[in-house]
């Protein structure tokens, strides 16, 4: 009897497991299922697991909604332009507190470190009154220029580490060889910390593909209007009949790149979450 | 500027960057002069400029996004500035933090909303992201699928697409996760036992926290009047101001993947040995998991509990997409975020606005120093 009991075992747990993966995906089945449906069929009271006849009469319809297709565009533009400035600006600060040895960077990095603790909303009131008075309300200004100065403690924090690792005469010898800090930043350290960038880079990315708070706060007219902004538009509470199907096929245009990228990254993400989230 | 929006940020995006770059160089040379003065070596005058040049980023970031704001908004609140207002600003002292503290309704709720996840939602996000963990550290093949499948909430987490699908699946009458409950609760009648005991459990408990809010019981009165739920009760989701918050929850579970992993890590700090002895020495997993894992991961336990109760007081997206059309049950589950945010933005009052991101900011701080304080006291951190 005793012999069985490890295939018992992890029969037990492959079902125990594929069920709680069945629970998690589901949103996402159940995104992809309903935009393929009729709008009679999603506020039916009958359950429709997937669709009789699945139509693509939500997809063609979307393609052709000027609006959506801007805010697409808006959300890929801006969320281009502030990861590039974002990332270089951490590498940069990044490396100045990694591979150089200054009077005063231990209290910088002691302060950078306790910025963690500070909730980015808690400074939108008044940043809010500050692009005001730059006349940046209405403006994508303010979703990407605060990017640009190294935005992201726990990134920075995150980066360091890897780059603290490559052994230090590296840039010494690059040093007798007569190179520069900007040289052996861009040349020699940055390429070896690929993995931790790319890290970087979706956790980034992620975080401002994601985000609400501040475009809705800044971006006042539909033609700025990003992914999420414009998509939270096509719930209105005073239509009698959701047009579930066009919005879940809005969901599911504006999710896949969110799914792409977290297949391609999951490597880098699942172990250096484990890494960054402690020191936190 | 030009009127193009998009020719606008790419010229304001180019300003901003040579504005970095000149500010880099500033301060690096400015470091160096420093430096020159105090007789230091020529290669730590080269250091010292490269260090500031290359933190230059960060460090004109932090005045200007972070240090000056700061300031400004705490003079903000003692004031009753807003936008908008012909009116002048006028100083009034401690009366925006009185307000907020002793007098403000939504304050409170969104204050006791917090306390409800912390006491409810937690200890239920952190339970299965422990469960899932100690599942995922059993050495099975196909491990990495699994917790690819569990931390992808956590990326698509709080999007508003993905948000709109919940509410979709949330809805009382036609709502897929309702059909579901119906549909087994037919077909196994002590699942519908177990339904109707967890729908009771769930709408006395929110009836009392909603209580704490306004100060008066008569909901949890009437809630315990009408008794235990009948056969047909299906839970009222994003309908019910009971059940609100139990939506919120619903969603935290959901996105437990990163705790999971948190877990994860832990459980693979803990030695093997010990896990081996205990088992020469006779001891079942499930005493193994509560004499030895258990008490090994108090500290990241611990560690989910406080980020967990801080990222409560922040959530803003899912309240704002389920139940911001809904304006008479937001209140039932507002988050101090949200309230910041409503606040600020829709009535411009800056100066109450800037009272109340003060108090969400010590708030943090107090939880971050408990935390620390703490962590001695609970914590098992050594094995030997």
């Amino acid at each position: 009897m005793k012999k069985y009991f490890p295939i018992i075992k992890s029969v037990v747990l492959y079902t125990v497991l594929t069920g709680a993966t069945v629970l998690m995906s589901f949103p996402l089945f159940w995104m992809i299922s309903s935009s393929l449906k009729t709008v009679q069929e999603t506020n039916s009271p009958g359950v429709v697991w997937i669709p009789q006849n699945p139509t693509l009469e939500a997809y063609t319809a979307i393609f052709q909604n000027q609006d959506f297709l801007r805010s697409y565009f808006n959300s890929v533009f801006y969320v281009t332009l502030a990861l590039v400035g974002t990332l270089i600006s951490i590498a940069a600060v990044a490396y100045a507190f990694s591979r150089v040895d200054w009077p005063g960077r231990n209290v910088v990095f002691f302060l950078m470190l306790s910025t963690m603790m500070i909730p980015p909303q808690a400074l939108i009131v008044p940043q809010y009154v500050f692009f005001n008075k730059l006349d940046w309300i209405g403006t994508f200004n303010p979703l990407i220029v605060p990017g640009y100065f190294a935005g992201g403690a726990a990134m920075i924090f995150l980066l360091r580490q890897a780059m603290s690792q490559i052994p230090k005469e590296l840039d010494e010898s690059a040093f007798v060889d007569g190179a520069n800090h900007i040289q052996i930043w861009w040349e020699i350290i940055l390429p070896l910390v690929k993995a931790p960038m790319a890290t970087i880079a979706t956790f980034l990315f992620v975080g401002l593909w994601n985000s609400l708070l501040t475009p809705l706060m800044y971006l006042q007219t539909v033609d700025l209007y990003t992914l999420p902004v414009y998509v939270s538009t096509l719930y209105n509470i005073n239509q009698t009949v959701q047009p579930w199907p066009t919005i879940m096929t809005a969901a599911v245009l504006t999710t896949a790149p969110l799914i792409v990228v977290f297949f391609f990254a999951q490597r880098y993400i699942l172990e250096s979450v484990v890494v960054s989230g402690l020191k936190g | 500027m030009p009127q193009n929006p998009y020719l606008n940020v790419l010229v304001t995006v180019a300003l901003t960057v040579l504005f970095i770059i000149v500010s880099s160089y500033g301060l690096g040379y400015l470091a160096r002069y420093i430096a020159r003065l105090f007789g230091s070596s020529p290669k730590k005058q080269e250091n010292t400029f490269a260090g500031y040049f290359f933190a230059a980023p960060w460090i004109v970031g932090f005045l200007i996004f972070v240090v000056i704001p700061l300031g400004f908004s705490l003079y903000w609140s003692f004031t009753n500035y807003r936008i908008a207002s012909g009116e002048p600003t006028v100083w009034v002292g401690a009366q925006n933090y009185q307000t907020i503290l002793f007098e403000d309704d939504s304050f409170r709720a969104s204050l006791i909303n917090t306390l409800y996840l912390t006491v409810i939602g937690l200890p239920l996000q952190i339970g299965v992201a422990l469960f899932l963990a100690v599942l995922l550290n059993q050495q099975l093949r196909g491990e990495r699928i699994f917790r690819m499948s569990f931390y992808l909430p956590v990326i698509l987490g709080f999007n508003t697409a993905v948000l709109l699908c919940w509410r979709l699946m949330l809805n009382t009458g036609t709502g897929i996760i309702n059909q579901i409950i119906r549909s087994i609760s037919t077909a196994f009648p002590p699942f519908n036992w177990l339904n109707r005991v967890v729908i009771y459990i769930q709408e006395v408990s929110a009836a009392f926290f909603l209580g704490l809010n306004t100060g008066k019981y008569n909901l949890l009165l009437k809630v315990i009047e009408a008794g235990f739920p009948a056969e047909n009760r299906v839970p009222l989701w994003v309908q019910s101001p009971l059940w609100t918050k139990m939506s919120v929850v619903l969603l935290m579970v959901w996105g437990c993947g990163a705790m999971m992993l948190i877990f994860l890590a832990g459980l693979n700090n803990i030695p093997k040995e010990l896990h081996e002895a205990a088992e020469v020495d006779g001891a079942n997993p499930w005493q193994r998991f509560w004499k030895i894992s258990f008490p090994l991961l108090t500290p990241y336990i611990f560690y989910n509990l406080v980020v967990g109760m801080i990222s409560a007081l922040q959530i803003f997206e899912p309240i704002f997409v389920l139940y911001r059309d809904n304006q008479p049950i937001v209140s039932s589950t507002i988050s101090m975020v949200y309230y910041l945010w409503q606040k600020s933005f829709s009535h411009f009052e800056i100066g109450y606005g800037s009272a109340i991101s003060w108090i969400v900011l010590v708030i943090i701080l107090i939880i971050t120093v408990i935390q620390f304080r703490l962590q001695d006291r609970w914590v098992t951190y050594d094995i030997y």
